[in-house]
Order: C-alpha cells, then sequence, then structure tokens
C-alpha cells in the first residue's frame, strides 16, 4: 500500500521538478527570443531551435516519471513493496533536482545564445552547442534515474 | 588550389567576364593593393554604390510590399528552386530596370506618406484628448474681457465643487465678487469659467493663482465643441488618404516579381563591378588573377579559350588560399555542417566524409524509429522530385535524407515503428497483448528494458568515433611530420583507450583478456609518463609535466560520458511515442473511438516527430563539434567563394550554381 503511495509521489517529484526547470528555462528563452523575433521576424527558425534547447529536462523528468508507472502497477502488473517505492522515490530525486537547476542554467545560456545570434547569425552553431554544454548534468541525472527505475522491479527489498 | 591568372584584351572584357560568371569557376582576388607598374585601375565605386542603392531600395520597397500585401505563400514554397531565366530576358529586365527602381520609389514615397498620416493621428488624439473637458464650454476658449466683465478660463489642480471653490476664494480674497461654471472635474483636475467685475480682474487672479489656477495651453479663437468636431473630420479624412495610399502601394504590388528580379540584376551587376575593380588594365589590355580549383583547370582554359582570345596562366597556390571542399554524394550533404563550425584550412584534412557518416549514424541512434525514418526518406524524396530545390536545399534535403536511412536501420534494431504501434494494434484487435519483440522476427533490443546495455554500446560507439578522431589527428601530425606529437601524445593516448576498451571486455568476458587490457593500458601509461614531460626542464619537471598528463584521462571520461545520451534521446523518442500509442487506443474500437484515435495518433506522433528530431539533430551536431573535432580538427580556412552569380530570385539559363 505504501509502496504504490511512494511510487506515485516519485513519478511525480520526477516530472513536476524537471518541469519547473524546463518550464522556466523555455521561459526565459522564449521571452527573449520573442523580442530578437520583434525586430526580425525571419530569424524564427534559429531562435525556435534555441529556445526548445532547455525543455529536454522536463521531457527526462516526464519518461522517468512513466517508467515508473508502468513499472509500479498503476497501468497494469503487480504492486511494489514499500522498499521499491523508496527506491523509485529516491531515484526520482536525481532527475527531478537535477533537471530543475540545469533546466534553469540551460535557460541562461539559451538567452545568452539568442542575443548572440540576434546580432550575428553565423554564430549559431556556436550558441547551440555552448547551450548543449550544459545539457550533461541533465543527462546524467537522467540516466542514474532511468537505471536504478528499470531495475527497481527485481530488488528483493 | 591553383593560383590562375588571365590576360586578355580589353574589347573582349564584357564577354569574357560574363562567361566567368556564368560558370563560377574563379575566385579573384587583386595582384596587391595597388595596380603593378605600368597597369592601371579603374574606380568603379560610385557606380557600385549607385547599384547598391538600388538593390537596397527595391528591398526597402519589396519589404512594404510584404507588409501591405502580402504574397500568399505555401509553407512547402521555400523548397522551390529559382527560376530560370535565359540573356535576353536578363536583357529586358535591365531595360525595364528604371521604370522599375521608379516604381520602387514611388512605394517608398507612399509608405512615409503614411508615417507621416500616422503621426498625424497621434497629433490629433492628444489635442482631442486634450479638448474633452472644455467640450461644455460655449465659448472659445481665448475669449477675451468685454468692457465689464472679466473672463477667465482655467483649470485647478485638484477637485473642486462649487463650495469648496467659494470658501476657497473668500478664504484667498474676501471682498471678491465673482460669477463661475465649472465644466469638468476630475480626482485631478478642475475646469471652470470664471467671471468677475473688470475692476476686480486682479485680485481674482491673484487668488486664483495660489490655489494653483493655470490657463489652458493652446487656446483657441473657436468653441471646443467646433475645434473637436473639426479634429475629427481631419481625422477622417486621414484616415482615408492612408487607406488610399495603401491601395495604391497595393496595387503596385502586381509588380513583386519584377522588382525581386529587378534586384538580382543590381546584385549581379555590383559583383561584376567589384570585379572590375580588381582587374589591372592597361589600353588595349587587361589582366585578371584568381584562384581556381585545380580539378577545373582544364574546363576554364577551354571555356577562356572560346569565349575571347587570351593567355591563361596557372600556378602553384600559396598558405593563405581559399579552399573548396570536394566530397562524394554520400558526405557531400554533410559539409554544411562542417563549414558552420570552420572551413578547414591547408594544415586540416577535410572531415567531412568521416562526419557525414557518423552524423547519419548517430542521428539515427537518436531518432531510433523506423516509421519515422520511412517518412523523412519519403517526404525529402518527393520534395526534391517536385520542388526542384536549388543545390543548398537539395543539399539539406539529402542529409535528412541519409538520416531518414540511418533512423530506419535502429528502429528496426529498437523494434519501434512509430513506437510500439503494430503491437497496440494487434491489442486492440485481437485482444491479445504481445510485445515488440515477439512481433518482429529479428532480434532486438529494448529501450527500457535493455537501457543498460545499450548504455554500454553508446559508450563503445563512443569509443571508436573519439578514436576515430584521434586517428585523424595521428595522421595530420604524420604529414606535417611531427613525429613526436603523433607517436607520444597521440599515438599514446589511443593505446591507453584501447587498452581500456579490452579491460572493459575483459572484466564481462574472461581473465586473460582483461589482463591484456591492463597491460596495453599500464604500459601505454607508463609511456605518457615518460614523454609528456618532454618540454619541461629538468627530471622532476619532466616526471611531474609526465604525472599531471595523467589527468587528462578525465577529459576522456566525460566525453564518453557525453555519449550517454545516444540513449537517452533514443528511449525519449520511443517512449513518447509509446505513450500517444496508449493516449490514442483509450477509446476503444468504435467508430467513434477509431476516429479519436486516429485524431491523436497523428498529432501526438507529429509532435514526437518535431521534438525528436530537433533534439537529434543538435545533439548529434554536438557530439560531432565537441567531443570529436576537439581531438584533431582546427578549421579557420577561407572558402572558396568564386565570382559567381549571387542572385536570390532567378539564376540565369546554363550557369553553375554555387
Amino acid at each position: 500500500m505504501y509502496g504504490m503511495f511512494l511510487a506515485i509521489l516519485a513519478a511525480s517529484v520526477a516530472t513536476v521538478f524537471a518541469g519547473i526547470g524546463s518550464a522556466k528555462g523555455v521561459g526565459s528563452a522564449a521571452q527573449t527570443s520573442m523580442g530578437v523575433l520583434s525586430e526580425d521576424s525571419s530569424k524564427f527558425g534559429k531562435m525556435l531551435v534555441l529556445t526548445l534547447l532547455p525543455g529536454t529536462q522536463g521531457l527526462y523528468g516526464f519518461i522517468v516519471g512513466f517508467l515508473i508507472l508502468i513499472n509500479c502497477g498503476v497501468l497494469g502488473g503487480s504492486l511494489p513493496t514499500t522498499g521499491q517505492g523508496f527506491a523509485f522515490l529516491g531515484a526520482s530525486v536525481a532527475i527531478g533536482i537535477g533537471g530543475m537547476i540545469s533546466g534553469f542554467a540551460q535557460g541562461k545560456a539559451a538567452v545568452s545564445g539568442i542575443t548572440m545570434t540576434a546580432k550575428d547569425e553565423k554564430n549559431f552553431s556556436k550558441a547551440m552547442v555552448s547551450i548543449t554544454l550544459v545539457e550533461i548534468y541533465a543527462l546524467l541525472a537522467f540516466i542514474v534515474s532511468l537505471l536504478v527505475v528499470i531495475s527497481v522491479p527485481n530488488l528483493k527489498v | 588550389m591553383k593560383t590562375v591568372r588571365i590576360i586578355a584584351l580589353r574589347k573582349d572584357r564584357k564577354r569574357l567576364l560574363e562567361h566567368l560568371q556564368d560558370s563560377a569557376l574563379v575566385q579573384v582576388t587583386k595582384s596587391s593593393e595597388t595596380a603593378a607598374e605600368g597597369f592601371e585601375r579603374f574606380d568603379t565605386s560610385a557606380q557600385l554604390k549607385q547599384f547598391e542603392r538600388n538593390a537596397e531600395l527595391t528591398e526597402q520597397a519589396l519589404k512594404i510590399l510584404a507588409r501591405v500585401a502580402p504574397e500568399k505563400k505555401g509553407m512547402l514554397d521555400s523548397f522551390k528552386g529559382r527560376r530560370e531565366v535565359d540573356p535576353d530576358e536578363i536583357g529586358r529586365i535591365a531595360a525595364d530596370s528604371a521604370k522599375i527602381i521608379g516604381i520602387c520609389q514611388k512605394i517608398v514615397k507612399l509608405n512615409k506618406q503614411r508615417a507621416d498620416y500616422a503621426a498625424e493621428q497621434v497629433r490629433i488624439r492628444t489635442s482631442l484628448a486634450q479638448l474633452e473637458p472644455w467640450k461644455k464650454l460655449d465659448i472659445p476658449l481665448n475669449t477675451k474681457d468685454t468692457p465689464t466683465t472679466a473672463v477667465l478660463i482655467g483649470t485647478l489642480p485638484k477637485m473642486f465643487d462649487g463650495t469648496l471653490l467659494s470658501e476657497a476664494l473668500a478664504k484667498e480674497c474676501p471682498e471678491l465678487v465673482f460669477e463661475y461654471e465649472i465644466l469638468y472635474t476630475s480626482a485631478n483636475m478642475t475646469c471652470l469659467v470664471l467671471f468677475t467685475p473688470k475692476k476686480q480682474r486682479e485680485e481674482a487672479e491673484r487668488a486664483l493663482r495660489t490655489i494653483g489656477f493655470s490657463q489652458p495651453l493652446n487656446p483657441t479663437s473657436r468653441t471646443p465643441a467646433v475645434k473637436m468636431q473639426r479634429q475629427q473630420q481631419k481625422s477622417e479624412e486621414t484616415v482615408q488618404k492612408d487607406e488610399e495610399a495603401r491601395k495604391e502601394i497595393a496595387a503596385l504590388a502586381e509588380y513583386r516579381q519584377a522588382i525581386c528580379e529587378t534586384q538580382d540584376y543590381f546584385v549581379l551587376r555590383s559583383e561584376k563591378y567589384k570585379v572590375l575593380a580588381d582587374l589591372d588594365q592597361t589600353k588595349h589590355v587587361f589582366v585578371l588573377n584568381g584562384y581556381v580549383p585545380e580539378e577545373d583547370c582544364a574546363k576554364l582554359e577551354t571555356l577562356c579559350g572560346k569565349a575571347a582570345p587570351c593567355v591563361v596562366e596557372f600556378g602553384e597556390a600559396d598558405e593563405d588560399a581559399p579552399v573548396k571542399l570536394k566530397n562524394s554524394r554520400f558526405a557531400e550533404p554533410a559539409q554544411s555542417i562542417v563549414t558552420m563550425y570552420s572551413t578547414p584550412s591547408h594544415e586540416d584534412i577535410d572531415p567531412t566524409p568521416i562526419l557525414a557518416f557518423f552524423f547519419y549514424f548517430f542521428f539515427g541512434m537518436m531518432f531510433s524509429d523506423a516509421g519515422y525514418g520511412l517518412l523523412m526518406i519519403i517526404a525529402t524524396a518527393i520534395a526534391i522530385k517536385v520542388f526542384k530545390p536549388d543545390k543548398r536545399m537539395y543539399n539539406n534535403l539529402k542529409l535528412f535524407q541519409y538520416c531518414g536511412v540511418a533512423t530506419v536501420f535502429w528502429g528496426l534494431v529498437f523494434g519501434s515503428i512509430f513506437g510500439d504501434a503494430p503491437a497496440m494494434f494487434y491489442k486492440m484487435f485481437t485482444g491479445n497483448e504481445i510485445t515488440m519483440k515477439a512481433l518482429l522476427p529479428w532480434p532486438t533490443l529494448d529501450t527500457q528494458k535493455d537501457a543498460l546495455m545499450i548504455m554500454i554500446l553508446s559508450i563503445a560507439l563512443g569509443m571508436v568515433h573519439i578514436i576515430v578522431g584521434m586517428g585523424c589527428k595521428f595522421y595530420v601530425c604524420l604529414k606535417r611530420k611531427e613525429y613526436a606529437k603523433a607517436f607520444f601524445d597521440t599515438g599514446l593516448w589511443i593505446l591507453l583507450l584501447i587498452g581500456a576498451a579490452v579491460l572493459a571486455v575483459g572484466m564481462a568476458t574472461n581473465a586473460v583478456v582483461l589482463y591484456i587490457g591492463t597491460g596495453i593500458a599500464v604500459a601505454a601509461a607508463i609511456g605518457l609518463v615518460l614523454t609528456q614531460g618532454r618540454e619541461k626542464k629538468g627530471f622532476f619537471g619532466k616526471l611531474l609535466g609526465g604525472v599531471a598528463s595523467l589527468y587528462d584521462i578525465t577529459s576522456y571520461i566525460s566525453d564518453l560520458l557525453s555519449y550517454s545520451r545516444l540513449l537517452a534521446l533514443g528511449l525519449t523518442t520511443g517512449v513518447m511515442a509509446q505513450v500517444f500509442n496508449m493516449l490514442s487506443n483509450l477509446f476503444g474500437t468504435s467508430p467513434v473511438g477509431i476516429l479519436f484515435m486516429a485524431v491523436i495518433f497523428i498529432v501526438g506522433h507529429a509532435i514526437t516527430i518535431g521534438l525528436n528530431a530537433l533534439g537529434s539533430y543538435v545533439h548529434t551536431m554536438r557530439l560531432q563539434y565537441v567531443e570529436m573535432f576537439s581531438k584533431f580538427y582546427e578549421g579557420g580556412g577561407r572558402p572558396f567563394q568564386p565570382f559567381s552569380t549571387k542572385s536570390k530570385y532567378f539564376r540565369t539559363k546554363g550557369s553553375k550554381e554555387e
């Protein structure tokens, strides 16, 4: 019973916190890019790419959340034990917090990248690569969460 | 790349230059800042400025037209190639250019008038807002005193009603006799008219001034109501004039095509005049210096020979000659990815073929869905067939087509066709559970269940990618005869990485392999300690430098971990597709349910494709730029920019595309 509750809590933690990071990151990037577009709407394609870059954290969080739901019996299957529930919760904290804070940071990087591209479109690829440098940390958090989540159903705790 | 010098008669100049521009074989350069002795240069800056001004004007006019009368453009029109025109038509465009420039000027002028009308509107609105409080006043704002009565019209900066006003004035000047009318009050303004015997005018003024009385800003000789009516009338007139100007501009939109082509015409001419300024000329002869790619030398010679009697000399190119990339049909689409980073210099090798392979391969692994890949292949094939795009767009489409092929491959490996759509449909219509693994006849990897396996695979592929990058470095160093750099700085690291890889394989399989791997890695590490400090002074300096260099292993580890994104993005595509499949499955198999299913299925997969194609593109690019290019690629070369037709809207028949 507690196992189920903890697993759902874990799914929420992963989805919500990583989502907050992306929402804030994409939000500030979108604000900046709209400022650029008000001057020159032909840059829309490039701006869209840069704006969407901080969006992956939310996606990672969502995937961890979804995998937890699949593995915890909400969408069919056996119910998790309390220990497994705690394991889910522990795993979800990684992408939750890692995704949130890296989302903030990547949002800031995206804002700078957008202003840089607005000045000279040749800077686009450099801006893009620099922004993805932040992403590795969200990615590492995601991998940790993922590896735990997929192995939890086999855990005897 | 070769240098080329063409010497010909001045009377053939126009014809020769036109041929060169159409063939796009030569990049023209100045031989030196000033003309050689005995030669002179043309100063074409005046004409150049004129052409550029004209081109600028047409651009302005086009922008105005786009705003006033937007062109109806299909979403797919951007794939279309440029219109082909023959030399006769260019002659016609040239003849019409004066007329078209006139039209552009008219458009710009009309647009300026519209801006003036807009300013006028603002002015009228302010004036109306100022008059609004005085609406009830039935005498002009600048009414003068009558022989016996003084008239004071103005505002007080506070809310007053009759009693308050009387009290305030009585306090200031008890003997004042007055009559008043309050026309308007708000929290911080009161408009009023005050009548008082003429002899008391000064007292009244003083009393009023102490409570903050001020006269209206621009008094007029008509009553406010009349004035307002006039302003409104004027406003309507301006709106009408503005509308007329707008219609007039919109009527000129029929010239849009002609304006575009005229712009191209002036761009072409300014290109030609730029080259003209770089030629060394005498009274009868001119000399053109430039660069030509080695494989085009023969072509250039025959072309010049056909065009006019001339001498063509070739020479060896120097260090700062421009670079033209030449690649197979497989690698060419990825050329734009390389040049986006930097054009290779003469010191570099052209990384395009290697990059192309890994770009397609990694993109496919991240996007990893056979259905999506098939869509990409079909969509790009149709676009190429239908729109006949020009070279750049063609290459971009081809890039995604090749990526699509890799996507199909990885989709089949991961057992993903529109996510788990086949299994979902199977379950929906038969009611039996089935996994993709069971459905597909070949062995597949499940991104969710075999995630660890795929992660190891990702990092192994990353190892290959990095080692290939370092192999390039090794090759470049050998080519430059920097043997220490090649063997010690690069070779030993390659060895260490290979040792580590063998060691990892050994850990999973058997002890002998493990020992071999450890042996290689340790030997390479010792080699590094011994060689990496070679530029430091003193024994301890050398030793410390060598040991410190081992710290670089952290950067290799972080590079390798970076490849885990191959798993992460592959999984993201799969899971998102699966989620939408699940959602579309919720409504059952009734006709309405199937309708819902179709809508959710299409929209959901469109979202998945959009988000994940973008992610895959960005992240493959990053893997190439950050992880591989950092190992060997320096760039910084000058791209080859031949003298050609850089037109936007048409291209001359028979001209080569650049």
